[in-house]
């Protein structure tokens, strides 16, 4: 196999799955907004900071605002329904004619995932400004510099995967069990609280701060977000980004691993 | 005489409604594993909420005049509603789309009964009842904690949740018959109910657009917050009057809009 055969099967991929999302648009708009963990703390926490004089922790309602659309709009770029995708598919036998293609399946995933941000992506952002514009001041505290967004969108892509990766490993346990949906609800529950989907991290204790450090979740949103807010900049962007990279060379290892164990264990349904 | 008429019907729904139970009980008794995953989800969605919730109350002032313990109380009637929504009326009411779309709802119309019953109460999903016990636990550690708790209160504040679950099944009934006209509307039922999240917080705690919307529009209000403030003993009569008049009217307006419904059924192959 060759760069230029496999590109063309990239290209293939992109457009046949870029029409696919393109159908459910109208059911996107529906997902993104059913993700409302971070409107109702941006409404929660805004709350709190106008019956304690103006702010919280140093936070005023317009960096609430700042925050959690960012953390919003990040969220997007980031969500993965790989593992129920997989849980589908090896349990409906559906996965059989993917490992007859001479192509991993888990490119037409990954094309899968990149596409539906291809589609999903445009449509948060004017979402994102609107909840912006609701709250005084939002839009005033909301503007990176070209230098940091560029720095959050390298951030960003390497979130996605991470995400798109684990998300990948949970999904093949469905190889020897039947609840990894559940082990994904998991997940997102730890991902809320851990990725600062609920608060700036800045406001939990410090053993929990410290804590999160070692865990993924704060990679996936919270750095993000504070890279676009020019919150870090200069080496600490560099050890987010370093830190990132590793995350993802372990979920992608460890889904390798994990995805040739499970073929073996694979009897085909229907087959 | 309509005294037995009406016993012999009673008797003869709850006898049907028992033999569903535990038909989906022993059908799900044979996933020992799952019961053990959903009660670890169970925990772990108690504990993050939990933490969330010290995290608000981080500096130790009081949220819309709610302490964190009174606040708890919310928490854990949210969860128990939440329970009863994934155990008892997800398994059901998500089901009548898929029964308009591939005709099989003919079967219920077809048999003796009423069929508003029937779509409502034939399975259970008994794994996401370990949530309600969660959220039971939580709110009896939060009620020994505070002073001044009485058992009228507490009694008054069970009725009411009471009153909150007959709404949550009334909106929910309405929501999924809109798939006789719409036939895919489970995304909008997710849309929906992610809106309902906001009832793991007291809605004092949300600034006032967002407290009337949530009272009156999407009552997430009366399912938690309103209980709440019945058990610590600071309701506002006019609430509770509130909660009975709306719980009856989702009662009534769901009722006639299945029956309305039922009316324009065609069927999905003539």
């Amino acid at each position: 196999m060759n760069l230029a055969a496999n590109w063309h099967k990239f290209k293939t991929l992109y457009s046949v799955w870029l029409s696919h999302m393109l159908i459910y648009r109208a059911e996107l708009v529906v997902w993104m907004l059913s993700g409302t963990v971070p409107w109702l703390m941006m409404v929660v926490w805004i709350g709190k900071a106008q019956t304690e004089g103006g702010s919280v922790a140093g936070f005023s309602a317009a960096d609430f605002g700042a925050y959690f659309m960012a953390v919003w709009l990040t969220n997007q770029a980031v969500v993965a329904w790989v593992a129920w995708e997989l849980d589908f598919q090896i349990r409906q036998g559906e996965l059989s004619p993917k490992l007859l293609r001479p192509l991993d399946p888990v490119w037409e995933y990954w094309f899968r995932h990149l596409t539906e941000k291809s589609v999903r992506i445009p449509m948060a952002i004017p979402l994102a400004v609107a909840g912006l514009a609701l709250v005084p001041g939002a839009l005033a505290a909301f503007t990176p510099n070209l230098g940091a967004f560029l720095l959050f969108l390298l951030s960003l892509v390497l979130a996605a995967n991470m995400r798109f990766f684990a998300a990948y490993c949970i999904g093949i346990l469905c190889f020897w069990t039947d609840q990894a949906t559940a082990i994904d609800d998991f997940w997102f529950f730890l991902a809320v609280f851990a990725g600062g989907i609920f608060a700036p991290l800045t406001l939990y204790p410090q053993w929990a701060q410290d804590m999160l450090q070692w865990t993924p979740w704060p990679y996936i949103t919270y750095y993000p977000v504070q890279i676009l807010n020019g919150a870090l900049t200069g080496p600490a962007v560099l050890r987010v980004l370093l830190i990132e990279a590793a995350w993802l060379l372990f979920f992608w290892l460890l889904s390798r691993v994990a995805w040739h164990s499970g073929l073996r264990r694979y009897g085909a349904v229907g087959a | 005489m309509s005294n037995t008429i009406f016993g012999n019907v009673f008797g003869k729904y709850f006898k049907l409604m028992a033999l569903f139970a535990s038909a989906s009980i022993s059908a799900q008794l044979e996933y020992r594993f799952n019961f053990v995953v959903n009660t670890i989800g169970s925990i772990l969605l108690a504990v993050t909420t939990f933490f969330g919730l010290g995290v608000l109350y981080g500096n130790g002032k009081p949220l819309g005049g709610w302490s964190f313990t009174e606040a708890s109380v919310v928490v854990g009637l949210f969860l128990l509603v939440e329970g009863f929504m994934g155990a008892f009326l997800a398994p059901n009411l998500n089901k009548i789309g898929e029964g308009v779309r591939t005709g099989s709802l003919d079967f219920i119309l077809l048999k003796p009964l009423d069929a508003q019953f029937l779509v409502s109460s034939r399975n259970i999903n008994i794994f996401r009842l370990p949530d309600s016990l969660v959220g039971i636990g939580v709110v009896i550690w939060a009620l020994v904690q505070l002073p001044d708790i009485t058992l009228g209160g507490v009694l008054l504040g069970v009725a009411l949740m009471v009153c909150g679950l007959v709404i949550v099944y009334g909106l929910w009934l309405m929501l999924a018959t809109t798939a006789f006209w719409f036939v895919r509307v489970e995304n909008m039922t997710e849309l929906v109910w992610s809106l309902f999240r906001a009832g793991q917080f007291p809605v004092t705690v949300l600034p006032p657009v967002v407290r009337l919307f949530l009272t009156f529009v999407v009552p997430v209000a009366f399912i938690s917050t309103v209980p709440a403030e019945a058990m610590i003993g600071r309701i506002e009569p006019i609430n509770v009057v509130l909660a009975v008049v709306v719980a009856l009217v989702v009662t009534l307006v769901s009722r006639w809009f299945w029956r309305f419904a039922l009316r324009s059924y065609t069927s999905a192959s003539s």
